[in-house]
Order: C-alpha cells, then structure tokens, then sequence
C-alpha cells in the first residue's frame, strides 16, 4: 500500500502524531508543571507556605494521628462492591500506617490501611489519607486541592480519567506513539544535524513552523525519547499485568519465598503485641545510614501489621543525593525494636530500573537539573504544536479550495489543546484565589468547585476556538489564536495580583525573602503573560499581510 | 504522496496489526522472559523489570515493522503467532517451575 519504507515512516509520522499529538500536549505540558508540583501546591495553599520538615516524632506526633484516621465516603465507596455484606461502621485491624514526605514539601502526608472483614479477595485494604502539619500534627483542611500534586500530576499520567483505569492506557499508547513520531522523524529527515542550526523565522509560516518543529524535536531528541520510554516502564504493570494474571502462581511462590528470606512476615500472626518505640528505630536507621557515608533524611516511613506479634517497621531514606529512586530500607521488629533486615545493595538490573524510573520521577536535590526538566518538557509541548500547526498551514489553502473542512478542525482542536489549555490552567489559579475559604452550604467543596471551574474554562476555549478558526476554511489565518493569546497574557498577570491581594505574599516579599515557591509560581506566570502578548503582537502582524504565491508552495516531502 | 492506493480497509488492518499484534506479542516476549529469567537464577522483581523494559522496546519496534512491512498477513501470523508461543511457554515454565517447588 505504501510507495516505499520512508513513505510508510512518513504517512505513522503524520497521522498518529495528529490523532494523539492533542492528548501529548497535555501529557507534557502538566508534566512540566509537575516538576514544580510541590511549589505550585505551596501557592494554591497558603496556609503551608513554611519551609520543609524533617520526619517529625512518631511516638509524640504520628501515633496518636494514626490511631483516629479512618476511611472517607469515597474510600467506601470505592470499596462496598467488594465485599460481601454491609461495611463496618470503623475499620479496626490497621495493616499498615505510611508516612510520606521530600526534599521539598513542608507538609506531611499519612496513610493507613485497613483489612475489609468480608472482602471477597483476602488481600483488599481500605485507606484513609490525610495531610498534616509536622510541626504540630493538625490535619490540614480536608477540602483543599493541592492544585499541583493532586490535579497537574494525576492530569500528566492518566488525564483524571480513572475509570477502569482508561486515563492510563490513553497516556500510555500516547507515549508508545510519541517513541513511534521520534523514530519516524529522524528517518524522515535524515539530516539530523542540519536541524539543529536551521530556524528561517522570516520565511512563510509553513517553512518557520516546519524548522521550529524539528529543532525543538531534535534539540531535545534524548530527553523526549527517555521521558515516554520511562514513562511507559514506570506503569508497564499496568499496561502489561503479566505477573498478577497469567504468572500470578509464579509471583505469590516468589513472595512466600520472599518473606522467608527476609524474615518480614507477609501476614499477621493474628497475636497482639505492643509497640516499642519506633523513633528509637529511626535513630539506629540513621546511625546505619550514616556509618555508609549516606545523608539520613527520613523519606518513608512504613508500619506493618500494626498490633500485632508479626509487626515490623520500615525506614526508607530520602534519596534526595541520587539520581535513582532508592530507599536503602532498613526493618525492625515492631514490639521489640530488634534488627530484623537491611536491605542488601541493589542488583544491577534494579540499578538500571531504579536509574530509569527516578530519572523520571526526580525525587533528587539539583534545581539546574528540574528547571531543565521544564525546558525539556516545553520543548516537547513546542515540538507537537508546531507539527499541529505545520499540518494546518500546509493544508488549509488546498483544502479551503475544495470545500473540505479538515485544517479547520484540526486548527480548533490545536487552538483548545495550546492555548486553551494555558486559559483553563491559569482559570484554575484564579478560581483557587477567588473562592470563599468554605464554600455555601448545599455547593460543592471547594476543591471541586476549583476542578469545575479549570474545565468549565476549557469548555469556553474550546467553543470559541472553534467559533473564530471560521476563516482556516477560507484559507487564512484564524484570529481565535491571538484572542487567546491576549487572554492568557491578562489572566497571568492577574492570578500573580491576586495571590498578592488574598495573602500579602507579593514578588517584592517573596523575593526579598527568598520563597522561592511563590516567587517562582508568580515570575513565571508573568513571564508567560509577556510571551502570550508578544505572540499576539506577532500573530495581528501575519494578519496583517496578505497571502502571496510565494506563500502557497508546498513542500513534497512531508505527507 | 500516492494517497490513491490507501484505502481505509489497508490502513485499518495495519493499525489492527500494528496495535493488536504488537501486544500479543510484547505480552509473549515480557511472560516468557519473566519466566525463563526467574527459573535461571535471576531475582523475581528483576526479571519482571529486565522484561518491562526489552518488550516496550519490542512493541515499538513491532509498530514500526507493521507499516513497514510488505506482506502484511505475515506480519501479523509472526506477531500474534509468536505472542501465543511465548505466552504459551511461559506457562509452562511456569508450571515446571511450581511443579519443582512443590
């Protein structure tokens, strides 16, 4: 059917990168926002702008908050189809207590799990969440949205789409055919090389779009290729649950066998038995760290089968010193603090995947590094618009010719997934600093009213993207572009003037101060303002001009 | 480009191929190499790592060959052909290796 291999390579390229290029854009742009995901948190909630803390007191502080946690509705909610019978009104049997925190996040984040009596799959476990204050242990109020690692993050890795985990598999086929679009573009072009020095701002729209898609592909070659690859590794088990279906037997012999090497027992004894003192654990924890030559931040702390004779502890380190996500484990006995295990220096294949997956993940200290993870992630999300715009402009003339109405709807798709986008986002932001701390009886909470409002802002972008890209259809350019673009240039200088208005925390403040959390967020957005309104100074400028032959020529070798 | 030649009847059941086959088999590849792996001495989670990363290598490179290819239809019986045999070996690897144990 195809001509010849490049041909073939040519037509995947086009036409793939159209139909998921739309679902990539979002995938790399709250990628790139993810990377500040813990920041943008500290702007959405201005009660936990302090500086990170250290693991607090278990025994003081931990404790007593675990033992009063208990699933919400929509924990039991999710769990009642998988039991026989009603739920209990309190879950009592704790199998484990987590809990979790970084480099970066002044807040602490606690989970406990419970076994579900009259669950028709033994190993099912409720949890409750909650995020605390370390600093005293006050939970913080249970109706605010971490905007960044609670809505941008579950946006990048399964587009908040968890229904039968349908979200996932999109993002995972969008990463199979961005390594697909990588392959076939350097097959297409060939001259690698020559891309990286090639950008003829001044020619046609089609030329300049064509040169920015390839440089901003090329440039960053390796970081896109890495970040879909390990993207794809990091939920292969969900793509790919080989060993919890057809190797199930093989897993469960690896995990008895396991508990029996390691002596961490897989089940309760069903005996109870006190608590020693688990900060004493984290004490010896840091000493064996520390005799390594490693730093002893507390990353995660873990408590299994909680009561009972076969309870242990786990104390993970923080890798904030490395690239790969390590924990270096150390367990103790839950009711005796007596060493049980520590755990033996990774294999070289779990280097490689711990090497792999926290490349992705950055739980690392290095700032150049996130920021360039940014730039990266920008360039991808520049690489794909431009590839959507080529696709447009190459067509739209011949296409406005013969009545078809194909470059128009792809401009508006692009117009929603590019500039829409950044509207509903930066809606989001404003909404989180408009809304009144407690919401009016009978409306939603107030973490919920701030996802409608980013989609309902998404809604309206698309409408009137697809309302004035009317004149693609007859061949020019369509002005939903630079309506959006000035759009975004007020709405980002007016989040900043907000957050400034609602908290006191203005630029001069948190600059002179050093919270660069906030300050970042706040220069960003500003930055961005100044960009939107330069492109739409530039786009009233193409406009302007009118459409000479020169302009119409195409370009044989893309398909 | 020769447009004319490509019908949507071509395109779909590359895309089928491509899509299906290439699952097939990359699931083939990942359970077998798990298998054998793990019966060769080689940690359980290491082996399921190892396998991970070699079959999305796999996967794309079978996207690509499906295009590529001439002959469709034998694309696809080596696809989902080869994911049926190596899925079906692994199972019984597997079940050596139970039978073993026990």
């Amino acid at each position: 059917m195809f001509a010849n291999f490049r041909h073939s390579m040519a037509w995947l390229h086009t036409w793939c990168g159209l139909a998921l290029g739309f679902v990539l854009m979002v995938v790399f742009f709250f990628g790139s926002l993810s990377v500040f995901d813990r920041e943008i948190d500290r702007w959405a909630i201005p009660d936990t702008r302090f500086e990170p803390q250290p693991m607090p007191s278990f025994d003081k502080m931990l404790r007593p908050v675990f033992e009063t946690m208990q699933p919400d509705a929509a924990a039991r909610a999710a769990t009642a189809p998988l039991v026989d019978g009603p739920l209990p009104e309190r879950f009592d049997t704790p199998r484990s207590w987590g809990a979790y925190t970084t480099h970066r996040d002044p807040v602490l984040l606690l989970f406990a799990g419970y076994e579900v009596p009259g669950a028709k799959d033994h190993e099912t476990a409720i949890y409750a969440n909650r995020t605390v204050d370390p600093r005293t242990g006050e939970a913080l109020p249970t109706d605010r949205l971490k905007l960044g690692s609670e809505f941008f993050y579950p946006l990048h890795y399964s587009l908040s789409l968890d229904w039968k985990n349908v979200g996932y598999w999109i993002v995972g086929f969008s990463a199979l055919m961005m390594l697909m679009a990588l392959v076939t573009g350097v097959i297409m072009h060939r001259k690698i090389f020559r891309e990286l020095f090639t950008f003829r701002p001044k020619k046609t729209t089609q030329r300049s779009m064509l040169d920015m898609h390839n440089l901003t592909g090329v440039v960053a070659l390796p970081f896109h290729f890495f970040f879909a690859f390990t993207g794809l590794v990091i939920f292969a088990y969900i793509y790919f649950p080989v060993t919890h279906t057809q190797l199930a037997p093989l897993h469960d012999r690896h995990e008895q066998i396991e508990a029996k090497e390691t002596g961490l027992p897989h089940d309760r004894a069903g005996v109870a038995a006190p608590m020693a003192s688990v900060d004493a654990m984290v004490a010896e924890a840091q000493r064996r760290w520390a005799a390594k030559g490693m730093g002893g931040a507390v990353g995660y702390l873990n408590v299994q089968h909680v009561g009972d004779a076969n309870g242990y502890v786990s104390v993970y380190r923080a890798g904030t010193d490395r690239v790969q996500l390590t924990g270096e484990g150390i367990h103790f006995k839950l009711s005796t603090g007596e060493l049980l295990r520590e755990d033996p220096p990774p294999t070289l294949v779990a280097r490689i995947n711990e090497f792999l997956t926290g490349l992705h993940l950055q739980h690392f200290k290095h700032w150049l590094l996130r920021w360039l993870y940014v730039l990266g992630g920008l360039s991808g999300c520049a690489c794909i618009a431009t590839g959507l715009f080529f696709f447009v402009e190459k067509r739209k003339r011949h296409h406005a010719k013969h009545g078809v109405s194909g470059a128009r709807v792809v401009d508006a798709l692009a117009v929603t997934v590019v500039t829409g986008m950044l509207v509903a986002t930066l809606s989001l932001l404003i909404a989180n600093r408009l809304l009144p701390d407690l919401m009016p009886a009978g409306w939603p909470l107030r973490g919920a009213m701030e996802k409608y409002c980013f989609w309902g802002a998404w809604v309206l972008a698309a409408v009137h993207g697809w309302w004035r890209t009317a004149s693609v259809a007859e061949g020019r350019l369509a002005p939903a572009w630079r309506e959006q673009c000035l759009a975004i240039a007020v709405l980002a200088v007016v989040a900043p003037v907000l957050n400034w208005i609602t908290t006191g925390d203005h630029l001069l403040r948190t600059i002179g101060s050093g919270y660069w959390p906030v300050a970042g967020a706040d220069l960003f957005m500003l930055a961005s303002s100044a960009l939107a309104f330069m492109a739409a100074r530039k786009l009233q400028a193409r406009a302007a001009r009118p459409v000479t032959a020169s302009n119409v020529k195409l370009e044989a070798k893309h398909a | 480009m020769t447009s004319a030649t490509l019908t949507y009847r071509h395109i779909a059941s590359r895309t089928a191929v491509a899509i299906l086959g290439g699952y097939a088999f990359t699931w083939g590849i990942i359970a077998l190499g798990i298998a054998l792996m793990y019966s060769a001495g080689m940690a359980f989670h290491d082996a399921e790592h190892l396998s991970y990363i070699i079959g999305l290598l796999v996967f794309l490179v079978a996207f690509l060959v499906a295009f590529a290819a001439q002959g469709l239809g034998r694309v696809a019986l080596v696809l989902v052909g080869g994911g049926a045999a190596m899925t079906a070996a692994a199972w019984w690897v597997q079940s050596l290796i139970i039978g073993a144990g026990a």
